[in-house]
């Protein structure tokens, strides 16, 4: 017997008596029935298909969190910490319970296996680039995209703007990404402050909107870390404006003020002025974990889920998105069991499950129908199919291509 | 360290070392067995047993039986390249962990060196003397200010013990301002427990430890201490105590940029700089806490930021190293990350932030829940607590307690709420009795 949509939601909402005793398999299979038979409407498949110049016109928002288990997150236990995504999103998604990292899960090189398709093996504060082609260049290089149209904007602290293109020959920077660290600029207009004696500034939401602008001057900006059309040295006008927009809403809206917070400001005003064909966003909030509290790690979860759904949002009511673009959420890793000898949910260091199997979630243009896909993937898997779904050919890569993600 | 403690090795060990066991160990093996002999004065007994049981096993082989202990390691390391690594062999540093664990064989060789220490395990398990085993006491407090959930809070113990019923009420001499951890431990009409475990043969400092995230029970044991002139019973371990110490170290922690070789410059200056200065008298006078100290806040995991993983992560590195018999950990109350400036979270945030901090007591219960849990799945590791080990975690709020135990103790299968006053006195006879595993 088919189960009832009611007793589906209720599973899914984690509502419903004897759900927290399911195991992860019975928790699946429950989610999954919600997906059977369901179709997408017209309206959010791949009809956009603007198959222009340089492109399939598709379009691609990658959303990274930082490392969340399985059982803070999508297993019985932890869907009350991802409503939106496990309530809003999952019903209309490509679901993958078991996505692996099965390279270095430090962050550089998590964030950076997913970014080229291959597993890599660099510095883990961010000092070398990535050894093989980024898809940023090689979807500008192979289609002559423009700079404007690929964006990283990262909330890590663990990431440069080498992120942004590899070392590989006939690559590089040239072909990279723009790369924004939202949170580095609060960082650094926080050290700021106190360096000059105005920590007092702090406390008053005027004067810490001045602080932060003030960072976005020609010599306070070089320290940012940023690379925007290739000007490490200023920041270009048009950007300084998101910035600034951004930064408005951030300090006058009331609203929560954490790190993420800005970097999906920020994400979006880049969407609203910039368009761009492939953005990656890169959520951290739940790294608060390093420093053991596990409170502020369920609510920096919270955020991101959130926040993740705010981005599907504007992706749903931007018309240079809706209907053209693919979202697909993945957390960087898992982090360590409980009990382990590296201290449980404050790292991501362990061989385990815990650490290395994590999720991923698709949405959009190219889900013609919701699926939950059991079969293991891997990180590397996601860049050769963005890359079909962008209309690049080929890139050289250790992954495979998930078919399940088409146009 | 400014202030090294010089202290004769072992002859034995010194024996082994003269004759070359070093040159016969692999690479990846030296940066800590060398930091382990340059810091002998400052390992926990526990600590120097291991060594000295791993060091002395080893040297006991011949060529051909250590090239088959290692044979796995060395193919792993030129299979890594090791050599051509700006690998130190002098001491661990953050350069060194970096370039194994981007390693694709680092986990391969974390199982490779893991089978050795096994090999050497399974070897000091056998000389080991099969003697008496002593009772150990594991208290855990949640303090009654924590609005712990009756429905979650033992939900991440998964039955491993039993939910007990405490009643609360202090008795009137123990003064309004105490909690009842601090009740506890100050001692009834059936004695101390810290008067317990200090009468015992093998009694040390590093024998009995209380953690605190605040200072009630490092303020309640300070009084108990016998005068200056005596040696300490305990280690004493209080993060506001200690707030001079975190306060000055992580000023020169912020001062590190994103750079690993900057990283070991800073670590290289924070393990030569005497701290001495900043630490409350029962750790000043007390080299090996002192150190311990060091390395804790050097390691991470929070103990420089919250108090609450302070009590964790001290309590499991306490269990790691030392195997105390009896340890004694108090949660307490972190404030609300700060709007705007909590991003910059490694700095002091009154110092940011002159905005009036503000208790976020529903996030600190469940951080305390989580890392209670965590200190007993630290001990759990290790054999020495897997058998007569009590564990008691108490909620205060809740006037419950968790107890994992063996049947033996007394109040394993009690059902009526249990006064302080026989908690105590439970504890105390549990302590007391020094050798029951082979009776």
């Amino acid at each position: 017997m088919e189960p009832s949509p009611d007793f589906v939601s209720r599973v899914i909402a984690g509502g419903s008596e004897g759900v927290v005793d399911r195991s992860r398999r019975d928790f699946l299979r429950a989610a999954a029935a919600l997906l059977v038979g369901l179709n997408l409407p017209k309206s959010s498949l791949a009809g956009g298909g603007q198959h222009g110049a340089g492109g399939s016109g598709q379009r691609a928002v990658i959303v990274i969190f930082g490392g969340v288990r399985h059982s803070e997150t999508f297993s019985p236990e932890g869907l009350e910490n991802i409503p939106h995504l496990s309530r809003d999103l999952l019903p209309q998604s490509l679901f993958y319970p078991n996505a692996r990292n099965e390279g270095v899960t430090a962050h550089f090189n998590a964030i950076s296996s997913i970014l080229t398709g291959n597993w890599q093996r660099v510095d883990d504060w961010g000092k070398i680039a990535p050894t093989t082609p980024t898809l940023f260049e090689h979807f500008r290089k192979r289609l002559g995209a423009a700079q404007s149209d690929t964006w990283v904007v990262a909330s890590n602290k663990a990431l440069t703007s080498l992120i942004g293109a590899s070392s590989a020959s006939n690559y590089g920077p040239v072909y990279g990404a723009n790369v924004v660290f939202p949170k580095q600029l609060m960082v650094a207009a926080v050290a700021n402050a106190l360096r000059a004696g105005r920590s007092r500034n702090m406390a008053d939401r005027a004067k810490i909107e001045s602080e932060l602008e003030n960072m976005l001057e020609a010599g306070n900006y070089e320290g940012l870390g940023w690379t925007v059309f290739d000007a490490a040295d200023r920041l270009d006008p048009r950007v300084r404006g998101i910035i600034e927009e951004a930064i408005t809403t951030f300090v006058r809206d009331g609203g929560p003020t954490s790190g993420d917070e800005l970097t999906f400001l920020v994400s979006r005003e880049v969407m609203r002025k910039f368009s761009p064909r492939l953005l990656v966003v890169i959520f951290s909030d739940v790294e608060v974990a390093h420093f053991g509290s596990y409170a502020l790690h369920v609510g920096g979860i919270r955020t991101g889920d959130r926040l993740a759904y705010q981005l599907w949002q504007e992706i749903e009511a931007n018309a240079e998105y809706k209907g053209k673009t693919t979202m697909v959420v993945l957390p960087e890793f898992g982090r360590d069991p409980d009990g382990s000898t590296t201290n449980g949910f404050f790292n991501h260091r362990g061989d385990t499950d815990s650490t290395r199997s994590t999720w991923m979630m698709a949405l959009g243009a190219a889900v013609s129908k919701p699926q939950i896909v059991e079969r293991p993937i891997r990180h590397v898997d996601l860049c050769a199919t963005l890359a079909d779904l962008l209309g690049c050919p080929p890139m050289e890569s250790q992954g495979s291509r998930l078919t399940e993600i088409r146009v | 360290m400014s202030t090294q403690v010089q202290e004769k090795l072992p002859e034995p060990l010194q024996d082994a070392l003269n004759k070359g066991l070093l040159k016969r160990l692999p690479i990846t093996f030296l940066p800590f067995t060398r930091q382990q002999l340059r810091d002998w004065g400052y390992l926990f007994p526990y600590e120097r047993r291991s060594i000295l049981h791993l060091l002395l096993y080893l040297a006991s082989l011949n060529d051909e039986q250590l090239a088959s202990l290692f044979r796995e390691v060395i193919q792993l390391e030129e299979k890594m390249g090791v050599r051509g690594w700006q690998f130190s062999t002098d001491e661990q540093t953050i350069q060194n962990a970096s370039l194994l664990a981007r390693s694709p064989y680092y986990q391969d060789w974390r199982k490779a060196v893991q089978k050795v220490f096994d090999a050497a395990d399974q070897h000091a398990e056998k000389e080991k003397p099969r003697g008496a085993e002593s009772n150990r006491l594991i208290l855990l407090a949640m303090p009654q200010r924590l609005p712990l959930d009756r429905s979650k809070v033992w939900q991440g113990w998964h039955g491993v013990g039993r939910p007990l019923r405490l009643d609360l009420a202090l008795p009137t001499s123990s003064g309004e301002t105490q909690s009842p951890a601090e009740a506890l431990l100050s001692g009834g009409d059936g004695g101390r427990l810290l008067e317990v475990i200090s009468r015992r043969s093998n009694a040390s400092p590093a024998d009995a430890w209380i953690v605190d995230a605040g200072t009630g029970l490092v303020d309640c044991a300070l009084q108990q201490e016998p005068s200056a002139a005596g040696a300490p019973t305990a280690t004493l371990l209080s993060h506001e105590r200690l707030a001079t110490f975190r306060q000055n170290f992580s000023r020169e922690v912020n001062t590190m940029r994103k750079d690993l070789a900057d990283a070991d410059a800073v670590f290289d200056h924070l393990r030569k700089a005497d701290v001495t200065p900043w630490c409350p008298a029962e750790v000043a006078s007390a080299p090996v806490i002192r150190e311990f100290l060091r390395t804790l806040y050097l390691s991470g995991n929070g103990a420089l930021i919250y108090g609450n993983s302070f009590v964790e992560w001290s309590s499991s590195e306490a269990f790691r190293r030392a195997r105390p018999s009896f340890l004694m950990a108090q949660f307490g109350v972190r404030s609300k990350p700060k709007p705007f400036t909590s991003v910059a979270v490694f700095e002091n945030p009154d110092e940011v932030n002159p905005l009036p901090a503000v208790d976020d007591l529903p996030g600190s219960a469940l951080d305390a829940q989580e890392l209670a849990l965590y200190v007993w799945l630290a001990a759990s590791r290790y054999d020495e607590y897997r058998r007569n080990t009590v564990c008691l975690c108490m909620a205060e709020n809740l006037s419950e307690a968790y107890v994992v135990a063996p049947p033996e103790f007394a109040l394993w299968r009690e059902t009526e709420p249990v006064p302080l006053n026989r908690l105590r006195a439970a504890l105390i006879h549990w302590l007391a009795d020094e050798h029951p595993a082979d009776s």
